[in-house]
């Protein structure tokens, strides 16, 4: 569970929508992609190991690598690094995409901060 | 930082906007929408303190689009131009900004950018000024404030040009509930 989501704990209804922005956005890609992608980016926050790459094809390595750009360096993200995610993963995908990285960012941060134990449920 | 869109809208007749563009997950704007209205529609926390910790986020991920938007319900509750004006560096001596608004600046500065800006003092302000419902919503807010604004940014959907927009503030559908 997230940082957000325990947060929330004393207002269920904001939580279950929570949770279902969540799901949705997660659901619109390959649960595969999902981890490696939550992965890449908890990693770039010093808060677990990186993925494994090596066995993954250069399309995933592309993808891992412009997630791994979400934290800190999102401004600097260029048109062509854009372009070869959406070569990737579509149109449709990469807005589910960038939706999904900029939220494990952010939600890292959240833990980072101890959101949980300052809303009370830690 | 581009302002060229990345993606296409997914809306026919309309241009790329985060509205248009997040149209190709249909899924995912409705849940995001339904999410974003309770949140703004909740009075745990006051919107103006959700409007001040927004601004700040804004000017810190460099969201011009975030920047230049204003909710009513936020204006209707006092917060001004000239107060938002102080949403900047330095914001902890602001005479405009409340002690309750600066601990939620402080709190949102460490959520974006260093948690190390929430310990002790800061820490302890923030715990004094808001209950803990109050902290679960502002962390729910700045969350999505960030997020968003990041996954617009990258998008490409930044406005080359935009005047200051007073927005209706997002509520939750009647159909939704």
């Amino acid at each position: 569970m997230s940082a957000v989501c325990a947060a929330l704990a004393a207002d269920p209804v904001l939580a279950e929508h929570y949770a279902e922005f969540s799901a949705k956005t997660e659901a619109a890609l390959d649960p595969a992609l999902v981890a490696l992608v939550r992965a890449a980016v908890v990693a770039v926050h010093g808060m677990g190991s990186a993925p494994d790459e090596s066995a993954l094809d250069e399309g995933t390595r592309t993808v891992l690598a412009y997630a791994q750009r979400m934290p800190f360096e999102h401004t600097a993200i260029t048109d062509a690094e854009a372009a070869a995610v959406v070569a990737h993963l579509g149109e449709a995908g990469f807005v589910a995409f960038s939706v999904l990285a900029a939220l494990a960012d952010a939600e890292c941060r959240a833990e980072q901060v101890g959101l949980a134990e300052l809303a009370g449920a830690a | 930082m581009s302002t060229i869109p990345r993606v296409s809208s997914g809306v026919v007749g309309e241009p790329a906007h985060f509205g248009s563009v997040l149209a190709h997950q249909p899924e995912i704007a409705e849940s995001f929408f339904a999410l974003y209205g309770r949140f703004w529609g909740s009075d745990v926390l006051a919107a103006r303190i959700k409007e001040v910790a927004r601004m700040r986020n804004a000017r810190v991920t460099e969201c011009g689009f975030c920047r230049n938007v204003r909710f009513d319900k936020a204006l209707a509750q006092g917060l001004g131009e000239e107060v938002v004006d102080d949403i900047t560096d330095g914001y902890e001596t602001s005479a405009r900004l409340t002690d309750a608004e600066k601990a939620a600046l402080k709190f949102t500065d460490a959520l974006i950018h260093d948690p190390e800006l929430l310990t002790g003092d800061a820490r302890a302000a923030l715990q004094r000024h808001l209950t803990p419902a109050q902290i679960a919503e502002l962390g729910l807010g700045v969350t999505l404030f960030l997020a968003l604004a990041k996954a617009l940014i990258t998008m490409g959907l930044e406005p080359e040009q935009m005047d200051r927009t007073v927005l209706p503030t997002p509520a939750v559908l009647e159909a939704a509930e």
